[in-house]
């Protein structure tokens, strides 16, 4: 349990490098209009202990967008988003529980939950800061189009990048 | 302070959640520019909505100021109307005469139209400064009646539909005058009395009052002929005239200061006296 702590800061701040190094450079456009983006990030509001108190997810949470947010120069927007995640992320929690519960030092990954549980849940919160992200960035359900395409294709790839990299970087916690 | 630590203990989090949330919300708003625009836009928006509403509740609430307000208006409209008649009379009038007639507004606030003698009560008296024997009338077009009696806040008035209703009426552009007189029970229609039946008239022509009586300046109008016949051996027509207002249904109404009319009728008294 101890060891979370570091493990969480470093997989902050790997993601975070990663995030605005990498997948900020790679946006896909599709008709003209930039639908693809990669949105890894949640990942490491996701990633952190079942039992992590609330207020430190918030607080990660807002920490890590505002820091996001100098990079991509949108003040506010990935931080209200991900603050948001790191809200409902307790009750999709609770939702996928398992038969016979949480114990108090599981960490949400693919060796300790299983494939399937994991799935579900990334699939779940992955769409759900996707879409208020986008909803966010519009401002108004007046965009409503764009804002699904937007959802559905930047889901799909990073999705597709997160399931990838868990299988390739396998963490105790 | 306890339970304040408690509160913070179990909604601790929610709380936490909402304040980063505004804290999110108030950084989007004042550093990005597209998100600004469509908050500026959509809080016009929704605030033009609430004023409208407002506004509209509250209007509603002012009715009855503008509407006395208007009231007050209309009768100095017609008071410049009335002095506008007087003023484009071939006589030289002094120029008091401008001002001889001023209007008073006033609600009727009991009227009935279905009995042989009808009568009006007003909400203003001789506090307003109504007098006994004053002209009521509802706009530049149509009569209602004579004061009857006055106390201090309310007048009763003589409605048009009364058996002893008599009004000097004319016809207007034509010579002659005669009397208005209500005799059957139509409250839309009257019947215009002793014009000889030798003047012109047809049907159509409007009847306007007379100008030969302290209550009603010259040139109101009152109505319409609709119809007339001379009655065999009469010297006069019997006139039927169709009323341009309808009585049961006017709400408010001005009463017709006469300045000189307690001159006029004492010189008149003289006259008969002597």
């Amino acid at each position: 349990m101890n060891n979370a702590i570091p493990t969480n800061i470093i997989r902050f701040i790997i993601l975070y490098l990663a995030q605005i190094m990498i997948f900020k450079q790679v946006t896909f456009s599709l008709g003209g209009i930039a639908y693809i983006h990669f949105i890894i990030y949640p990942l490491a509001i996701l990633l952190m202990p079942v039992k992590t108190p609330r207020a430190v997810l918030l607080i990660a949470a807002f920490v890590m967008g505002l820091a996001l947010d100098m990079a991509y120069d949108s003040v506010g927007i990935h931080a209200a988003a991900l603050v948001f995640t790191a809200y409902i992320r307790n009750i999709i929690i609770a939702f996928l529980e398992p038969f016979d519960g949480y114990s108090v030092a599981d960490v949400p990954t693919v060796k300790q939950l299983g494939f399937g549980w994991f799935m579900s849940y990334i699939s779940i919160g992955l769409l759900i800061h996707i879409f208020v992200y986008f909803s966010i960035e519009a401002f108004s359900f007046v965009y409503f189009f764009e804002i699904f395409l937007n959802t559905i294709f930047s889901f799909i790839v990073s999705f597709i990048v997160i399931i990838v990299t868990q299988f390739i970087i396998r963490t105790k916690y | 302070m306890y339970n304040v630590i408690q509160l913070l203990a179990k909604y601790g989090a929610h709380i936490l959640f909402v304040v980063l949330e505004i804290i999110c919300f108030s950084l989007i708003i004042n550093y990005n520019k597209a998100q600004k625009d469509i908050f500026i836009n959509s809080s016009n928006v929704l605030t033009s909505k609430i004023a409208e509403q407002q506004n509209q509740i509250l209007q509603f609430a002012r009715l009855k100021n503008q509407n006395d307000s208007l009231m007050i208006e209309n009768a100095n409209l017609i008071e410049n109307l009335i002095s506008i008649d007087y003023a484009s009379d071939k006589i030289p009038n002094p120029d008091s005469i401008l001002n001889q007639y001023s209007l008073i507004p006033a609600y009727i606030i009991n009227n009935t139209t279905h009995l042989r003698n009808n009568y009006f009560t007003l909400n203003k008296g001789s506090r307003e400064g109504i007098r006994k024997d004053m002209g009521v009338v509802s706009s530049h077009k149509g009569i209602v009646g004579i004061v009857r009696n006055v106390n201090d806040n309310f007048a009763s008035v003589i409605s048009l539909l009364h058996s002893q209703t008599r009004i000097s009426c004319a016809i207007k552009n034509r010579l002659g005058h005669g009397t208005l007189v209500w005799k059957n029970m139509d409250p839309l229609r009257m019947n215009l009395e002793s014009i000889p039946k030798h003047e012109k008239i047809a049907i159509g022509d409007t009847v306007i009052t007379s100008g030969y009586s302290t209550m009603f300046p010259k040139g109101i109008l009152v109505g319409k002929i609709e119809m007339y016949n001379v009655v065999p051996g009469s010297n006069s027509y019997n006139i039927v005239v169709r009323l341009f207002n309808d009585l049961s249904n006017i709400q408010y109404c001005y009463v017709i200061q006469n300045r000189f009319a307690a001159e006029q009728t004492q010189l008149e008294k003289e006259v008969e006296n002597e």
